[in-house]
C-alpha cells in the first residue's frame, strides 16, 4: 500500500459514520495537513457522489478527490441511464473496485454512507486495502484508532436522529483532542429519505469533555 | 489499518538524524592597505529559508589591533571567538602586552587545528597590522590551514564577491594596472561596501547590516551601515 | 529513407532509464529551477486579488530579481504558480490554451472550476513529478472563485489562501487581518502586506510585489504595485577606461562598405 509521498497533503483525520432507522449520520473533522503544516482547517471532508449518497475521506487528498471524482461521474452516468438513483452498495462497490485495483498506488481509507430506496439507510467501510465491509457503524483516519474503545461502549442500536448526531459529535471530539492529525471543527451531515440537512460545529463549540 | 498511512512520517531521514553542524550563511570580507586595513561582514544569521536574527555580528575585536571575522556555523564560530578571546586576555595577562596580530593569527590557526578531527565548521578571517604596520589579513580553513593575503572573501557570498575583489583590488585582467598597487583607504571602503550591496542583490543568506571595521596604528575603528532585507 | 511520422505529443520519456543508469553511476543529473516563492489570494466584496513576490532563485542565488509570478489563464481567470518553475509555466500555458478552445467552442466564458478541474487532472496523472502549486483565481457567471492546487492534485476552495515557502510568513498576515466583505482598497492592502511578510522573512522570497484584481468582467494587473527593495546608490563608479582588457595581437577588420543611398527624388 502506497505510503504518504512528501510533501502530499494528507487528510491524517477522523472520520466516522453512523446507521439508525431511516438514514446514516457521517462525521469528519476538518484538517488537512502538509507535514506539521495545517493547510486547510475548515476542510470539507464529507462528499457528495450522488443525491443521497456521501464518502468520508481519509488519506491522500488528491487520491480521495480523483477517486471521489471519478466515482461521482460513474454514479451520474448510472442514474441517467438506468432513470433511477443508484444504491448505497452500488456506489460502495464503485470504490472498492477501484480501492482495490489501484491498492499499490492509492493510499485511501473511504467510509460509503448514504440512504436508498431498496436497501434503506446504509454504511460501508473500505480501508487501505480495498475490502469492502458493511457495518452499523464505521469510523476512520488516524484519530479512529483513538476512539475504538469509546466508540464500542457507547454505541447501541437503534439510537434514534439525535442519538446519533451526539455520538457522532462526541466520539469526534474526542479524537480531534488526542490526534494531532485531525483537529478544527465538525462537520456533519444527516441523510435520510427526505434529504440531506448539513450540520457544523465551530471548533468553539465542541463538547464539553476533560482536557487535561 | 489506517493509521499506517495517516501517521506515515513526512520527510523522514532528514529530520531523524541529527546532524552537529548547520550552515548559518553570512559573507564577510578583508582588504589590506599600506598603514591600514579593512575587515567587513554582514549581520544575517539564517537557516535555510529562515532568518534566524538580522543582527549577530560576525566580525569582532580579539584586541585593540587584532580583529577576526567568521562565516559558517553560528555556534561553533561564537565558541572559536569565545576560545580566542580567552587566550589573547590569558597572554594579555601573563605578558603585560597585547598579542601581534601575526601572533594572533598562529594562535588561531592552532586552535583551529587543535579540533581537527571535530573541526570548527567557520572560515574564518582575521586582520590586524603587522611588525612593519602595513595592513595584515590572514585567512584559514577550517581545520588551521593559514594563508596571509592582500584582501579576500569568505562565506555564502564568496564566490560572487571574491571575483569582484581579484579585479578591483587585485586589478586581475586590467592591462595598465600595477598589481601590486594597494589601495587607498577610502577606495578600499567604497569598494567593501559595494561588494556587499551587490552581493546582497544576488545572495539569498546576505543581508540586513553591514559592519565595517577599519584597522590602523590609531586602534579599530566600527561603522554600521543599513543593508537590504529580502 | 526514414519515413516522416507525426510527433507524438505529451512528455517523452525515452531517456528515463538512461538517466536512471547515470545516476546510479554516479553522474549528477541536473535540477530543474525551484523558486522559493510567496503567492498569495484572497475574497474581497467585489471579486478577488492575487498577490505574488517577483524573486526567482537557482540554490541560494537570486536568478531573477524581477520576474513575473501571476500567469494569465484567461480573460476572466488568472493564476499563481509555485515550485518548479519550467512546470508552473507551462502548466498555465498549455491549460490557459486549452480553456481558450474551450470557450471558443462553447461561446461561453470558461468557468473557475472548469479550469481547476483541468489543472488537478493533469497534475494528478504525473503523481506530483509535474511540481506545480497553485493558486487559482477567477470570476464567472457564479461568482468569485478562489482554490489552491496542490502537485499531487489535491485542491481546496477557501476565501483566503497562500503557497510556496512564504506561505506561513502570509498566512500569518490574513489570519490576522482577512475578514468577509473587505473593500478594494483594504483588499489591496492586506495582500500586499502578506507578500511584503513573505518577502523579508522567508529567504526565498524577495524583490517586489505583483498585484491582480478581479472583477465581474474587468481583470486589472498591477505589475511592481509595490516596490520595496530598490538597490541603493553605488559608492564609486565602475567604468572602465578603453583598452582596459588585455589581447594579445590586434587584428583591424575593414568595416563592409554602406551601399551608395538611391536617389530616390525622381
Amino acid at each position: 500500500m502506497a505510503a504518504l509521498r512528501a510533501g502530499e497533503a494528507n487528510l491524517g483525520t477522523t472520520i466516522m459514520a453512523v446507521e439508525f432507522d431511516g438514514g446514516v449520520v457521517v462525521g469528519a473533522d476538518s484538517r488537512t495537513t502538509t507535514g506539521s503544516y495545517i493547510a486547510n482547517r475548515v476542510t470539507d471532508k464529507l462528499t457528495k457522489v450522488h443525491e443521497h449518497i456521501y464518502c468520508c475521506r481519509s488519506g491522500s487528498a488528491a487520491d480521495t478527490q480523483a477517486v471521489a471524482d471519478v466515482v461521482k461521474y460513474h454514479l451520474d452516468m448510472y442514474s441517467a441511464q438506468h432513470g433511477e438513483a443508484p444504491t448505497v452498495k452500488v456506489a460502495a462497490s464503485l470504490f472498492q473496485e477501484i480501492c482495490y485495483q489501484n491498492k499499490n498506488n492509492l493510499s485511501a481509507g473511504i467510509i460509503v454512507a448514504g440512504w436508498d430506496a431498496r436497501d434503506g439507510a446504509s454504511v460501508y467501510n473500505i480501508p487501505l486495502g480495498g475490502s469492502l465491509h458493511r457495518e452499523t457503524f464505521a469510523i476512520g483516519g488516524s484519530g479512529s484508532t483513538y476512539i475504538y474503545g469509546y466508540c464500542d461502549k457507547v454505541f447501541r442500536t437503534g439510537m434514534s436522529r439525535d442519538e446519533c448526531v451526539e455520538f457522532v459529535k462526541n466520539s469526534v471530539s474526542l479524537a480531534m483532542t488526542r490526534d494531532g492529525s485531525s483537529g478544527g471543527v465538525i462537520r456533519l451531515a444527516v441523510i435520510t429519505k427526505a434529504g440531506v440537512e448539513r450540520i457544523f460545529v465551530p471548533g468553539n463549540m465542541l463538547p464539553s469533555q476533560y482536557l487535561g | 489499518m489506517l493509521s499506517s498511512i495517516t501517521q506515515a512520517p513526512v520527510e523522514a531521514h532528514s529530520h531523524n538524524r541529527w546532524e552537529p553542524y548547520v550552515d548559518n550563511g553570512g559573507t564577510s570580507l578583508a582588504i589590506a592597505g599600506a598603514d591600514f586595513v579593512i575587515i567587513a561582514a554582514d549581520t544575517r544569521q539564517s537557516d535555510g529559508y529562515s532568518i534566524n536574527t538580522r543582527y549577530d555580528p560576525k566580525a569582532f575585536e580579539l584586541s585593540n589591533k587584532t580583529v577576526i571575522a567568521t562565516t559558517g556555523y553560528a555556534a561553533d564560530a561564537k565558541r572559536l571567538v569565545e576560545v580566542m578571546e580567552q587566550k589573547a586576555q590569558s597572554y594579555f595577562h601573563k605578558h603585560e602586552r597585547v598579542m601581534s596580530t601575526p601572533a594572533m593569527a598562529q594562535l588561531l590557526s592552532n586552535t583551529l587545528y587543535y579540533k581537527r578531527f571535530f573541526p570548527y565548521y567557520v572560515f574564518p578571517i582575521l586582520a590586524g597590522l603587522d611588525s612593519q604596520g602595513k595592513g595584515a589579513v590572514f585567512t584559514y580553513d577550517p581545520v588551521g590551514n593559514m594563508e596571509r593575503t592582500v584582501y579576500v572573501a569568505c562565506g555564502s557570498a564568496s564566490a560572487l564577491v571574491q571575483p569582484f575583489l581579484d579585479n578591483q583590488v587585485g586589478f586581475a585582467n586590467q592591462r595598465a594596472a600595477d598589481p601590486n598597487r594597494l589601495l587607498d583607504r577610502e577606495t578600499a571602503r567604497k569598494i567593501a561596501i559595494d561588494a556587499f550591496t551587490g552581493a546582497t542583490e544576488r545572495d539569498i543568506y546576505t543581508g540586513d547590516w553591514l559592519e565595517i571595521f577599519t584597522i590602523d596604528q590609531t586602534g579599530v575603528h566600527r561603522e554600521k551601515r543599513e543593508l537590504k532585507r529580502d | 529513407m526514414a519515413p516522416l511520422t507525426e510527433p507524438s505529443a505529451g512528455f517523452k520519456f525515452d531517456n528515463v532509464k538512461r538517466n536512471q543508469l547515470l545516476g546510479d553511476k554516479g553522474y549528477k543529473l541536473p535540477t530543474a529551477t525551484k523558486t522559493g516563492t510567496t503567492i498569495v489570494g484572497l475574497i474581497f466584496k467585489d471579486g478577488l486579488i492575487l498577490g505574488a513576490d517577483t524573486r526567482a532563485t537557482a540554490g541560494p542565488i537570486v536568478a531573477d530579481k524581477n520576474c513575473e509570478k501571476i500567469h494569465y489563464l484567461a480573460p476572466n481567470m488568472y493564476c499563481c504558480g509555485a515550485g518548479t518553475a519550467a512546470d508552473t509555466e507551462f502548466t498555465t500555458n498549455m491549460i490557459s490554451s486549452q480553456l481558450a478552445l474551450h470557450s471558443l467552442n462553447t461561446g461561453r466564458e470558461v468557468r473557475v472550476v472548469a479550469a481547476m478541474t483541468m489543472l488537478k487532472q493533469y497534475l494528478y496523472k504525473y503523481h506530483g513529478h509535474v511540481g506545480a502549486a497553485l493558486v487559482l483565481g477567477g470570476y464567472d457567471v457564479t461568482g468569485p472563485h478562489l482554490f489552491t492546487i496542490y502537485p499531487h492534485g489535491s485542491t481546496d476552495k477557501l476565501p483566503y489562501v497562500t503557497m510556496g515557502s512564504g506561505s506561513l510568513a502570509a498566512m500569518s498576515v490574513f489570519e490576522s487581518r482577512w475578514r468577509p466583505g473587505m473593500s478594494r482598497e483594504e483588499g489591496i492592502e492586506v495582500v500586499k502586506d502578506a507578500i511584503e511578510a513573505g518577502i523579508f522573512n522567508d529567504l526565498g522570497s524577495g524583490s517586489n510585489v505583483d498585484v491582480c484584481v478581479i472583477t465581474k468582467g474587468n481583470a486589472e494587473y498591477l505589475r511592481n504595485y509595490s516596490t520595496p527593495n530598490e538597490r541603493v546608490q553605488k559608492e564609486q563608479s565602475y567604468r572602465f577606461t578603453p583598452g582596459t582588457t588585455e589581447f594579445y595581437a590586434p587584428r583591424v577588420a575593414r568595416q563592409a562598405q554602406e551601399p551608395a543611398e538611391m536617389d530616390t527624388s525622381a
